[in-house]
């Protein structure tokens, strides 16, 4: 069964859609990359399947249930920080373990594993208030983690943040992942979906337009052949098969040729064509 | 289940105590000032009110300093919204009425310790008589601090930001505790003034515990029905509004 079933929603603020028959499924251990530019409904979408929002239409099932009844096996890091600034990322990591149903030795086995993962243990008592941005966001991705959920909703977890932040929380995605959490994960940063392994959502105008593995998103985006002769002209070709159109050019010159570069396309290509069509 | 639900109340309660303790400000000079202006006061009082004049100055000044204190039970949710916490709680298993309580339980107990607190420097210091059984003072205590959470509650779901709570709590203050005779004893008090003084929870309230100080039990219930209701309206209130989130408030 699917962890998350999301069908037809649809979601208005006044004469705004921002979501317009949004569909989406994952599977297990299935790490899901939504992208699209602002305003796509992705934060929109992350509302409604954590159950702070109701739909227009259309239905969200988590693991089985409705969002309000899944909460337990639900982890959210919202887009913007949702930290008590009074309190430490020890105390945080107890509310929200403790909330979820964790208890003493199992709270104290998940705290000290989210710590290690998220290198929280140099300034786990210190109050986050003054902790820097970067150990603010890994505090909310540690706090959204640390009941080990089936479907984790990362909302731009990475947007501002340091290489060092970065790759600790990549690794702890991939690892959760591994785990057979389920993960939805929003951002701009699309080689961080490289990284990840992710299947790819592509939102525009509060729909999935485009749907699938980087693989079969990218293979009708064409890529770039460039070449340098030795006299320093230059040509550059625009192809869905960049090799064989490489060879081609490589046997009908007679110019002896300096430089070959060759670019497949990538998510960045993906994501311009998109917004470029809408 | 039970358990569980009694587990994440627990846990909420001692959190939020945390947040109250962790930023004690306004607390302190809720305690403070009242007692001062009780030393600098009750000679007047006296003068003017002959036995009756430390009762008014110690429970005067506490009702009107507990109506002030609405300004610590408001902002209490309000700093959620501008921490965008209260999502966070709201996608945790935890429910509204669990998140409410585990919200206002700490803030009850502090404005039931402020008063206490207020009665026993008004008795010890300025010398108010009492002769109200322990048990019924606390209970008239409760109610009163129960109904300013309510109303400070259902205001926090409707201001649009901590300057607009706190104008709103210092209007309301002195309007209430003028209006209910907290300031002066309504004998004393214009006749229009008189007139609309029922309209004030701080009628009720002063009325209530300088009763409860006597240990007229029979005035004690009469009032303490009028704030219960009036409590339970604003409580109800709170509870739909804020059981919609706060994200979606006005402004």
């Amino acid at each position: 069964m699917s962890v998350l079933e999301v069908f037809s929603l649809v979601k208005s603020y006044g004469s705004a859609r921002a979501l317009d028959r949004f569909t989406l499924v994952a599977e297990p251990g299935e790490v899901v990359g939504l992208v699209g530019h602002n305003g796509a409904g992705k934060t929109t979408f992350a509302n409604v399947a954590s159950g702070l929002l109701r739909p227009d239409a259309g239905s969200v099932r988590i693991d089985g249930s409705v969002p309000r009844a899944a909460r337990r096996v639900l982890g959210l890091a919202p887009q913007h920080l949702a930290l008590y600034p009074t309190v430490t990322p020890r105390e945080t990591l107890r509310l929200f373990g403790g909330l979820h149903g964790l208890r003493r030795r199992n709270l104290t086995r998940a705290m000290n594993e989210i710590v290690e993962s998220f290198q929280l243990a140099e300034f786990l008592d210190r109050r986050v208030g003054v902790l820097s941005g970067g150990q603010q966001r890994r505090v909310q991705a540690a706090a959204a983690m640390i009941h080990r959920p089936l479907l984790l909703l990362l909302d731009e977890p990475t947007a501002g943040v340091d290489p060092q932040t970065r790759r600790s929380l990549l690794d702890a995605v991939r690892a959760r992942a591994e785990q057979g959490a389920t993960i939805v994960y929003t951002t701009h940063y699309l080689p961080e979906l490289t990284e990840l392994g992710a299947s790819i959502a592509v939102a525009r105008r509060g729909r999935i337009i485009a749907r699938g593995t980087a693989a079969e998103l990218l293979k009708d985006l064409p890529g770039e052949v460039h070449l340098t002769f030795d006299d320093g002209e230059e040509t550059c070709v625009s192809t869905t098969a960049p090799t064989a159109v490489l060879a081609r050019m490589l046997a009908d010159t007679t110019k002896p040729v300096r430089k070959v570069d060759l670019r497949q396309p990538t998510l960045d290509d993906l994501y311009r064509a998109v917004a470029h069509a809408s | 289940m039970r358990a569980d639900a009694a587990h994440r109340l627990a846990l909420l309660v001692r959190h939020n105590m945390t947040l109250r303790l962790r930023d004690p400000g306004h607390l302190v000079s809720y305690l403070v000032m009242p007692m001062v202006l009780m030393l600098v006061f009750s000679p007047l009082y006296q003068a003017a009110l002959l036995d009756g004049g430390r009762a008014q100055t110690v429970i005067g000044l506490l009702v009107m300093f507990s109506v002030l204190s609405l300004a610590i039970v408001g902002p209490s949710l309000l700093t959620e919204r501008t921490w965008r916490t209260w999502n966070r709680l709201r996608v945790s298993p935890a429910s509204i009425v669990e998140m409410l309580v585990g919200k206002t339980l700490p803030v009850l107990v502090l404005l039931v310790v402020q008063q206490g607190l207020l009665l026993l420097f008004g008795s010890q210091v300025v010398g108010m008589p009492v002769t109200g059984a322990f048990p019924l003072i606390l209970f008239a205590v409760c109610v009163w601090s129960f109904t300013l959470l309510a109303i400070g509650v259902a205001l926090a779901g409707f201001v649009r930001s901590h300057g607009e709570l706190a104008a709103i709590c210092d209007v309301g203050a002195l309007t209430v505790s003028a209006l209910g005779g907290a300031l002066a004893p309504l004998s004393m008090m214009p006749a229009w003034a008189r007139t609309i003084a029922p309209l004030s929870p701080g009628h009720w309230a002063v009325t209530m515990l300088k009763a409860a100080v006597a240990g007229d039990a029979g005035t004690v219930f009469q009032t303490a029905g009028v704030l219960v209701l009036v409590g339970l309206v604003a409580g109800a209130v709170a509870c739909v509004r804020i059981g919609r989130g706060l994200d979606d408030l006005r402004g």
